[in-house]
């Protein structure tokens, strides 16, 4: 076979591709073809090939697989054959019972058409008899339905004869609604027949509503009456077309009667609570007005479920009244349990209000009210302050040195107002705290901004105080001529004690006040919401510090001046007056160095009653009181004067200038602290400062010069005594008489017996004097 | 605060009080000094700012007879120069002349131009022609107002023109306007009044007390300085005499004498009896006017007006000059008889 197969091969193959592909309409089968060795057990196949497939097996199995192939084959046809019999077999079955069942068909179907006529015979029937029973009953039932409608007027008539005995009836068992019910029910009838057939009946019943209606308004006035019953009694008369608006408008007259009675009670009450501080009874009865009052519009709200922005209008008008009321309170200083007492009354109404009539918005009604009213309450608080403060400034220095019974006026003023700052704005905090504090819901709301007010207010105050204090130092030119004539006086006679005072205050403020109201507003103000954080806390304690800082240096300074001065003025008249170069021999220390010191004790005390001791305290000469030792100059200086006239005169300036390059340069100006001796100090340097380029102006004679000479060494041992830095002064007091020495065409120095000599002449007549006066 | 002593320094022999610049001397910046010594030989030193600006140069040491109490150069004439000098016992005023060969003689001899002695009582200054040449002369002193006329080619001076003060007001200085030739400011005891040159009348004034020195502000019409014992300095608008446009602490102890800087506006130079010299910068161009100091400075106010303080002082300054040629130069005379030159750029830059 397998040589068959080679010529076969081009021809043949090409003729069974044709067939195939003609009968084959899938490509895949040729495709298989052309693959035919690959695929041996391809046998199920249409395309299957048994001689080539016996090629194949032939070819590739040898003898033992041939066989068993063929077994398997064998087997596998015998199979097959079977299983087509019985396939055979079963379609035979079917077919014969297919048969069977059209032959019965045919045989049942004979007897149908005849019951389906007899059917449509007996339905015929029927219909006929049912129009025969429909006929027959007609008139019947048209009679009953003709009777029917006749009963039900003759009812309706019934009924309205027997309205007016009804609603007289209803009348006396007070059942109003269902009388109303009736005569609306009849109003149709009325309406058409009224004039005619039943004139008497309408009549009747018309009177009966007349009196009906009566008696729903008293009822509707009556106070006694539940409201559930007034509302009702409105609602009928309503239903009756009565003019409810005039009774609306009645009503609500009363209304504001009530309302007004309200006010006056509430008047009343703050006149006496301003009398007594019994506020329990008192509020008991405003509280009963008020109960009574949101009573009514509750009652009013119900019976005239329309009229809310009347009674909006109403209850606002009320709590602006209030808040008036408490806003003149104000005005005159009342304590915060009263102002909180007032609010509280306030918030109370509001809320009882606020149940009654939830659309006014009360709440934040008042709250708006009550911000206006505690912000005012505040700036208030703080001019009450403020005034205070000047009050005990001014009164205390003023009027008590006027009158001359205070020994330390400065002091007691001092002291007076370092107390009415600390303690006045300890007490505003504390008051204001209860403001905070207060768990009343109108405050709560309001609590942030209160605080920011409190600090606000606070900063603003000392910025006042510290303007206030300008004005009273009368330091600041511009701000007394801004205020008129009116301050103009008071300015003018500014006095140095108060500015000292000032200085001091402002002192203490920054030291001691803001820290401690700082640490307060931390512990019970803190927290400030509304001001946003990019402004900062409305409080700047740093800056109020920086500005008493400067202040209270600047009101020294101040003083100082304003010292010396009136030094300066004494100092000038005695330079001025005497011709220098024409002056007399010394006689006694001269008139002006009384003048002085008595300026500088003056000064002392001033300074005593206000500030503090420093604590670095120099000690004392022992020998202070004017003895010869100290009133002695030293004795190189007195070595230097006594020289030949001409000689030394030309060495001192040399000796001046080479005694300034060895000895320390002595600082004159230096910064002045708020005790009493730098004070002073720097006071006694700047007059003799002064006293120094008042003797460089000058020209003396010998005399002059001795005089000077005389004085300043009279000077010498009291000044000391007063003064932190004696170097300095002798510093000073030296450079006077240098100064003099300069300017003196003649300066030969008196000699230490004779200047010694009318010194003490000079305490001696003092010690005179003061036991003259003592 | 604390300047460093960037100053150039000149000593003179005695203490002395007064300095002027010599404004007409345009090729040098130069001053003109005189001592104050009661019983000494008094001495003008004409000192010379070497071109380096490093060196104080005595360009001529005069001798002069009394001791000088006010110096002032001639604006147009850099040889010519007024003082008022004091024999102890009475004043007198002049006008010198530098002679022309000084620098070959050995002490040479100032050369008395007039002697302005129509006084009686304590002069206190000599005011020249605030600029240009004009033979006017102002001299004032404690109750008189003069105005001279000066002859330099012949020598004389003549009293054009005098008034009196008035009863109980003792002058002490002046100023005349740089804007208004017929204004002359002068300082009495309580107040600072102003005269009209061509009727010598009084015309207004302003009321404060202890003025020591005036000045005019040489760039601004209107603006005057004060000087005053306590009170510090001043700035007026002469507009309103009422309030101060402006008030500065001045000294720690009284400001003595105060400049104005010729070029620029607001620069304020004084010197005070704390032995210091103080530079502020007080603009004065605030229209508003009425920004007097206030102990709560708004911020804007902050800015401190004093610029520098020079310190470096053994005694009381008196004298002051700013320098014309070089406007940014000042020179400074402390009592001890030292001159000390300064430039106050290095200030001025760092603002």
């Amino acid at each position: 076979m397998g040589v068959d197969d080679v010529p076969l091969d081009d021809k043949a193959k090409r003729m069974r591709d044709l067939l195939s592909s003609f009968y084959s309409p899938d490509p895949a089968m040729s495709s298989s073809n052309s693959s035919k060795f690959a695929s041996l057990d391809a046998i199920n196949t249409t395309s299957f090939d048994a001689d080539q497939y016996m090629n194949l097996l032939v070819q590739k199995s040898n003898l033992e697989g041939l066989l068993q192939k063929h077994v398997e084959m064998a087997a596998e046809i015998k199979n097959l054959d079977t299983d087509l019999q019985m396939l055979v077999y079963e379609n035979y079955n079917k077919f014969i019972s297919a048969t069977d069942t059209i032959k019965r068909m045919k045989n049942n179907i004979v007897g149908m058409e005849a019951n389906m006529e007899q059917l449509l015979e007996k339905i015929m029937s029927v219909q006929s008899r049912s129009d025969g029973v429909n006929t027959s009953l007609f008139e019947k039932r048209e009679h009953i339905e003709k009777l029917h409608r006749t009963r039900n007027l003759l009812r309706k008539v019934q009924f309205i004869y027997d309205l007016p005995a009804r609603l007289g009836k209803c009348i006396k068992s007070e059942a109003y609604a269902d009388a109303v019910r009736f005569y609306t029910g009849a109003m149709p009838i009325f309406k058409a027949y009224g004039d005619s057939s039943f004139q008497d009946c309408k009549r009747a019943s018309e009177e009966a509503m007349a009196t009906i209606i009566k008696n729903l308004q008293g009822k509707l006035f009556s106070d006694t009456e539940s409201i559930q019953a007034r509302a009702e009694a409105a609602v009928l008369l309503k239903q009756l077309d009565f003019p409810v608006d005039s009774l609306k408008a009645k009503l609500f007259e009363k209304l504001e009667q009530l309302l007004q009675d309200l006010q006056l009670k509430r008047e009343e009450v703050t006149n006496f609570l301003e009398d007594s501080n019994d506020t329990s009874k008192t509020t008991s009865t405003i509280d009963a007005s008020v109960h009574e009052f949101a009573e009514a519009i509750k009652a009013y709200r119900v019976i005239f479920p329309d009229s809310e922005k009347q009674l909006i209008k109403l209850s606002q008008d009320l709590i602006t009244k209030h808040f008036e009321i408490t806003e003149q309170n104000i005005k005159e200083q009342i304590s915060v349990a009263k102002f909180l007492g007032f609010l509280r009354v306030i918030w109370r109404d509001v809320l009882l209000m606020d149940e009654v009539l939830n659309e006014a918005f009360l709440p934040d009604y008042s709250l708006e009210a009550a911000q206006r009213v505690v912000k005012q309450y505040v700036a208030i608080t703080f001019s009450h302050l403020l005034h205070d403060i000047s009050d005990a400034l001014i009164v205390n220095i003023h009027m008590k040195q006027k009158e001359g019974v205070e020994e330390n006026p400065l002091q007691v003023a001092l002291e007076t107002s370092k107390n009415a700052v600390l303690k006045g704005s300890m007490d505003v905090l504390v008051d204001l705290r209860h403001l905070v504090d207060d768990n009343l819901g109108l405050l709560l709301k309001l609590r942030d901004s209160i605080v920011d007010w409190i600090q606000e207010g606070f900063q603003e105050f000392f910025r006042a105080l510290d303007d206030h204090f300008l004005l009273l130092s009368g330091r600041n030119k511009s701000v007394s001529q801004a205020q008129g004539l009116t301050e103009g006086k008071v300015v003018d006679k500014v006095l140095a004690g108060l500015v000292l005072v000032l200085a001091q205050l402002s002192v203490f403020i920054e030291q001691t006040a803001v820290p401690k109201i700082t640490e307060e507003i931390a512990t019970s103000f803190s927290g400030s919401g509304v001001r946003g954080y990019e402004n900062g806390p409305a409080f700047v304690p740093g800056e109020i510090c920086r500005i008493f800082r400067s202040a209270g240096e600047k009101f020294l300074h101040h003083y100082i001046t304003m010292r010396t001065q009136r030094v300066s003025v004494l100092l000038k008249k005695r330079f001025k007056a005497p011709n220098w170069v024409k002056h007399k021999e010394p006689r006694e220390v001269h008139m002006f160095v009384d003048l002085l010191l008595q300026e500088l004790e003056t000064i002392g005390s001033e300074v005593k009653q206000v500030l503090s001791q420093g604590v670095l305290r120099k000690h004392r000469r022992s020998e202070s009181n004017g003895s010869t030792a100290s009133s002695r100059s030293n004795p190189l200086r007195d070595d230097k004067m006594s020289r030949t006239n001409t000689q030394r005169a030309r060495s001192q300036l040399l000796e001046t200038h080479l005694a300034k390059l060895f000895k320390q340069k002595v600082e004159i100006f230096t910064k002045t602290e708020f005790t009493q001796e730098s004070v002073v100090t720097t006071i006694v340097k700047l007059c003799l400062k002064s006293l120094q380029e008042f003797v460089r102006l000058q020209t003396f004679n010998r005399s002059g010069f001795q005089q000077i000479q005389l004085d300043i060494q009279f000077l010498r041992a009291p000044l000391k005594e007063t003064v932190e830095d004696e170097a300095a002064i002798d510093f000073l007091l030296d450079e006077v008489i240098v100064g003099t020495s300069e300017r003196c065409l003649d300066p030969i120095p008196l000699e230490p017996p004779i200047l010694d000599k009318l010194i003490q002449a000079k305490l001696a007549k003092k010690r005179e004097q003061s036991a003259i006066s003592l | 605060m604390q300047g460093a002593s960037s100053g150039v320094g000149y000593g003179l022999k005695y203490q002395a009080r007064c300095i002027s610049d010599v404004k007409a001397d345009t090729d040098h910046t130069s001053f003109i000094t005189g001592t104050l010594s009661l019983r000494e030989e008094n001495e003008v030193h004409l000192i010379r700012l070497s071109s380096g600006g490093t060196e104080l140069i005595c360009e001529g040491l005069f001798s002069h007879p009394n001791e000088i109490w006010d110096l002032s150069s001639c604006p147009f004439d850099q040889r010519i120069f007024s003082t008022v000098f004091s024999t102890g016992e009475s004043y007198g005023a002049a006008v010198w002349q530098i002679p022309e060969l000084y620098g070959q003689l050995n002490s040479p001899q100032l050369e008395k131009i007039a002697s302005l002695d129509a006084h009686s009582g304590k002069i206190n200054c000599i005011l020249w022609w605030p600029s240009g040449r004009n033979d006017k002369l102002i001299s004032i002193d404690e109750e008189n107002l003069f105005l001279w006329s000066l002859d330099c080619s012949k020598k004389a001076a003549q009293v054009q023109s005098k008034e009196s003060a008035g009863m109980l007001h003792y002058l002490s200085g002046g100023a005349w306007d740089p804007h208004d030739v017929n204004a002359v400011a002068a300082t009495c005891e309580s107040s600072v009044q102003f005269w009209d040159l061509r009727t010598m009348n009084k015309t207004n004034s302003i009321d404060c007390t202890h003025v020591r020195n005036v000045d005019y502000d040489t760039k601004k019409k209107h603006i005057l300085v004060t000087a005053e014992d306590e009170s510090g300095i001043h700035v007026w608008d002469l507009r309103m005499p009422k309030v101060p446009i402006k008030e500065l602490p001045g000294h720690a102890h009284w400001t003595w004498a105060i400049s104005c800087n010729p070029e620029y506006d607001g620069l304020i130079l004084s010197g005070g009896t704390d032995s210091t010299v103080n530079l502020w910068l007080a603009s004065t161009s605030t229209g508003d006017g009425m920004t007097s100091e206030s102990l709560v400075e708004s911020p804007t106010q902050l800015v401190d007006p004093l610029l520098n303080s020079y310190s470096d002082y053994e005694d009381s300054v008196y004298g002051l000059a700013w320098s014309s040629r070089e406007p940014w130069i000042f020179a400074s005379l402390s009592y001890d008889g030292r001159v000390i030159v300064e430039s106050v750029k290095p200030v001025l830059s760092k603002k």
